[in-house]
């Protein structure tokens, strides 16, 4: 199993959603999360004032799908997120060592 | 019965009442018979809902165990310690039985002590009723002092602020939530204690209805009215639809929730000298309508509204200027005369009016809340009510409809007061504050018209109503602009790309100017905020910044930008006029979107007046004088006729120019005459007319009209700075500068004359004034080009200087 951890705009959760659905992932944890990677905010003159909008804000996508299944959601990710500019996002593979459905027990690829 | 027979005849029969008696009946049967097999000298008793008869299919059975006290006696002692054992079996045979025991034993003696430091005790002792056993003991127990009604008000403000202290949840919890079953039991403990029960009970049935229904299909003391219940107890009863038993338990839910407040209000008010030396102090306000007795509005009048059905929109207004509570009494009389006031509101036509007014004071807030709460909002706009307790689902809203928009208002009108927060800036400099929440009032009306996308509907349902209420058709132009762009913000925020400058021109095309966006923005953010007490994240509130910032700079920079030929096309008047075509050419699109097609005619007349002499002007009255002056354009003009209004000693209020093509120059200021100077003497407004003109035409110069200008007091300084920036990449030819400062009279007039004397021209101008800040924003140039950057950088420093705070 791998957790996926998907950083990415704010405008694409809804089209990142759908992706997801259509190639039949339904569960995910969705959170908006502020932050900054290489992008690493920018300065925004408001009146003669500038404002350091260091920490941008991001949608976080988190989900954990079967090994054989990696690829294809990341692809189905990425395609989903991408626009081609700076500030898209970064998606993170982890190694996951199990996961139980509380509500019966279920381990494993089962559970998720 | 068993318990299994008292599901099925309710299920059957849905009688609440008998079903509580059938279980408590039979509880009691059962407590008893074993209670029989007790040693002597104990008792037991019902308390809480057990002892009020008040069981529900799946409650608690709350027992009181009395011992005698251990007061060292040997006896007493004895008896302590015989019952101890059978007790617990006693106990354990209940819990066997399948009952839900919760259980305390105690003495006489600590019932009667404990007020104080368990206060919750105290309260289920109010509902005690003798069970079996030594019925010398149950005697014992005095009841609770009537001190305990603080401590009844405090615990239940405390319930009720864990739910936002509104009754308007979505899925309530029937219990609970402000207005529940909580609040019933509420009104009936303050009445033993004392608070006179004037009123009969309010009919409760639903809700004794509904919770037995949410215990039978939970199998357990689950009380949340969830969506599912909803639907499964809506066909259970009969209800045409989830919606319809919703409002009827929300309409049983108010009448509570109103007893309950006002009970908790009163027990609250006794006491406490500090309280009543205040009390005494605004007792002060009291006028020829109302006096205010201990903290509570009271009309002076008895048959106030029946004899001057008007009076309600001055206690509107008194409510918002002093945030002070109606006593009950005044609150009964308004519930009992509004169809009065109703009559004779369809007679009137401008209601908006003090509506409006009453929107700048600082409890404008309350006061709304206080027209609804009596039903003469209603009254006003009958349109309203189609979203009276109007349960309208989905996953983020937590309120009715009507509860949602009454809290987004409440936002915005407090938003106001907070400081260091950027939206409250917004929320001070905005020009029209007071239409903000006249549509945030409708802009969710059309949710009740089921089949159609409300936002439309919200608009035509606004109309009518707002045009009966006499709403001007400039004040009607703006709130049918928010009610049809209320989604524009939200859905742009979460659903592009805000760094595609395609997409940001076209949030700036639907907006049209910033006076606008100013409102929508707001509108915005009050919406998002009403939606449930968490909705405006951190998250949220960046970006409807980010997106505000963005749009903002995007039509100050379309400031320089020319009408286009998709604009012509789309406008009947320049298609059937070439004249007025020809005038437009070359001025921005903000002309367009400001001007009434009325405005633009009388514009289009002065150009024809300035052929001969040059210049043409005309003056108007309305909320502010408005000054409009077409020009052949030259260097220095907008300065001049800066100088010539605040020669007079007139306070700019705003002020634009733009010229077209053909090198004419309209300018237009909108002023306040303090002083009262042009009302006072018609004569000024020609002599000022006239000194506009030889302004414009060089006949008088920039020192004789300074030397004139009266000498004015500056306001109390609300900023510490001014801020003057200059940007070179926002037009092709001309240099932005912009400024922050606090306003003073005088100071457009100063920052004209510091650009014309370093020999820039000014080529577009913006000019805002509200809360005592001066928003400026300058497009000039010299030579038809824009600004080198040390001269850019000069001026700067020159209108640093002028425009600092004093």
């Amino acid at each position: 199993m791998k957790k996926i951890e998907a950083i990415v705009q704010p405008f694409k959760l809804e089209e990142v959603k759908e992706a997801l659905k259509n190639i039949g992932i339904d569960g995910m944890t969705i959170s908006e999360v502020r932050g900054h990677g290489r992008q690493k905010g920018h300065k925004e003159v408001y009146r003669g004032q500038e404002y350091n909008v260091d920490l941008l804000p991001k949608v976080r996508f988190d989900l954990v799908v079967p090994d054989t299944r990696l690829d294809e959601v990341v692809e189905a990710l990425t395609n989903a997120a991408r626009t081609g500019k700076i500030g898209d996002g970064k998606i993170f593979v982890y190694d996951v060592a199990d996961a139980v459905r509380i509500r019966n027990g279920d381990r494993g690829d089962a559970a998720v | 019965m068993t318990e299994q027979e008292i599901k099925e005849q309710f299920f059957v029969t849905r009688d609440a009442a008998a079903m509580l008696a059938a279980r408590t009946a039979l509880v009691d049967s059962i407590v008893r018979e074993r209670w029989s097999a007790m040693p002597e000298g104990a008792a037991i008793a019902a308390v809480g809902g057990y002892g009020r008869a008040e069981l529900f299919p799946h409650s608690d059975i709350d027992l009181l165990i009395l011992l005698p006290g251990a007061g060292g006696k040997k006896s007493e002692d004895r008896a302590q310690q015989a019952i101890k054992e059978p007790l617990s079996l006693l106990l354990r045979d209940l819990w066997d039985k399948g009952l839900r025991i919760s259980q305390s034993v105690h003495t006489p003696q600590e019932c009667n002590q404990i007020d104080n430091s368990n206060a919750e005790l105290s309260v289920s002792l109010l509902d005690r009723r003798f069970l079996a056993g030594d019925q010398t003991l149950f005697r014992q127990i005095r009841d609770p002092r009537p001190e305990l009604g603080k401590d009844i008000a405090r615990l239940t403000k405390e319930r009720h602020a864990e739910f936002q202290h509104t009754i308007y949840h979505l899925e309530p919890n029937v219990k609970d939530t402000p207005g529940g079953l909580r609040d019933m039991q509420v009104l009936r403990w303050l009445a033993k204690l004392g608070a006179g029960d004037e009123q009969g009970p309010p009919d409760t049935a639903v809700l004794f209805e509904v919770r037995c229904f949410l215990h039978y299909l939970a199998g357990r003391d689950d009380n949340r009215f969830t969506f599912d219940r909803q639907d499964e107890i809506a066909k259970l009863i009969g209800a045409a639809s989830p919606e319809e038993l919703m409002r009827r338990y929300y309409r049983a839910v108010r009448n509570i929730s109103r007893l309950a407040n006002r009970r908790i209000d009163r027990f609250e008010a006794k006491g406490s000298s500090l309280l009543s030396q205040f009390r005494d102090k605004i007792s002060r306000l009291s006028n020829t309508d109302f006096s205010v007795v201990r903290g509570g509005i009271l009309f002076r009048s008895a048959n106030a509204v029946e004899n001057d059905p008007g009076i309600v929109m001055r206690l509107f207004e008194f409510v918002a200027m002093h945030g002070l509570p109606l006593a009950g009494d005044t609150q009964d009389r308004l519930e009992r005369a509004i169809g009065h006031f109703e009559e004779w509101a369809k007679k009137q036509s401008n209601l908006l009016a003090p509506i409006r007014r009453a929107m700048l004071l600082p409890h404008a807030a309350a006061a709304l809340r206080m027209l609804h709460e009596c039903q003469a909002l209603e009254g006003i706009f009958p349109e309203l009510r189609d979203m009276e307790a109007l349960v309208i689902r989905d996953f983020y809203h937590r309120y009715t409809v009507d509860e949602h928009t009454l809290v987004a208002i409440t936002n915005a009108l407090n938003l106001r007061q907070k400081k260091h927060d950027s939206f409250a800036d917004l929320a001070v400099e905005t020009q029209d504050f007071d239409l903000l929440p006249v549509a945030l009032l409708f802009h969710d009306v059309g949710k009740g018209t089921p089949d159609e996308p409300h936002v439309p509907v919200s608009v035509r349902i606004a109309r009518p109503a707002l045009l009966r209420a006499g709403i001007s058709e400039r004040a009607w132009s703006i709130v049918e602009f928010l009610i049809a762009a209320h989604l524009e913000l939200s859905s742009a925020m979460s659903g592009r790309d805000l760094s595609d400058p395609e997409v940001i021109r076209s949030v700036a095309e639907k907006v049209g100017t910033v006076e606008r966006l100013r409102l929508l923005t707001l509108l915005t953010w009050a919406d998002i905020s009403a939606v449930n007490p968490g909705a405006l994240t951190p998250w949220r509130r960046q970006l409807l910044w980010k997106l505000y910032m963005l749009v903002n700079a995007e039509l100050t920079r379309e400031l320089t930008a020319r009408i286009g030929s998709h604009e012509i096309k789309a406008s009947p008047e320049m298609q059937g006029s070439p004249e007025l075509r020809a005038f437009l050419e070359g001025l921005p699109p903000r002309y367009l979107r400001i001007h009434s097609a009325e405005e633009m005619r009388q514009h289009l007349q002065l150009d024809a007046e300035a052929k001969g002499q040059g210049v043409a002007v005309s003056l108007a009255r309305s909320e502010v004088w408005n000054l409009n002056v077409v020009a052949s354009d030259k260097p220095g003009l907008f300065a001049m006729i800066a100088a010539a209004i605040s020669s007079f000693g007139l306070n700019i209020l705003r002020a634009e120019a733009f010229s077209n093509t053909r090198g004419r120059a309209i300018d237009t200021f909108a002023f306040a005459d303090e002083q009262r100077t042009l009302d006072l003497n018609p004569d000024e407004v020609q002599h000022l007319l006239r000194t506009v003109i030889r302004a414009v035409r060089g006949e008088l110069t920039m020192t004789q009209l300074l030397e004139r200008r009266p000498r004015v007091k500056p306001d109390a300084r609300v900023l510490a700075e001014a801020r003057v920036t200059y940007n070179n990449e926002a037009s092709p030819s001309s240099t932005l500068i912009e400024l922050l400062t606090q306003d003073r009279p005088g100071l457009l007039c100063d920052i004209a004359s510091v650009i014309s004397n370093s020999g820039a021209n000014i080529e577009v101008v913006l000019v805002d004034t509200e809360a005592k800040k001066a928003i400026d924003v300058f497009y000039v140039s010299r030579g038809g080009a824009k600004l080198a950057d040390p001269e850019a950088e000069e001026l700067v420093g020159a209108l640093t200087r002028v425009a600092v705070p004093v």
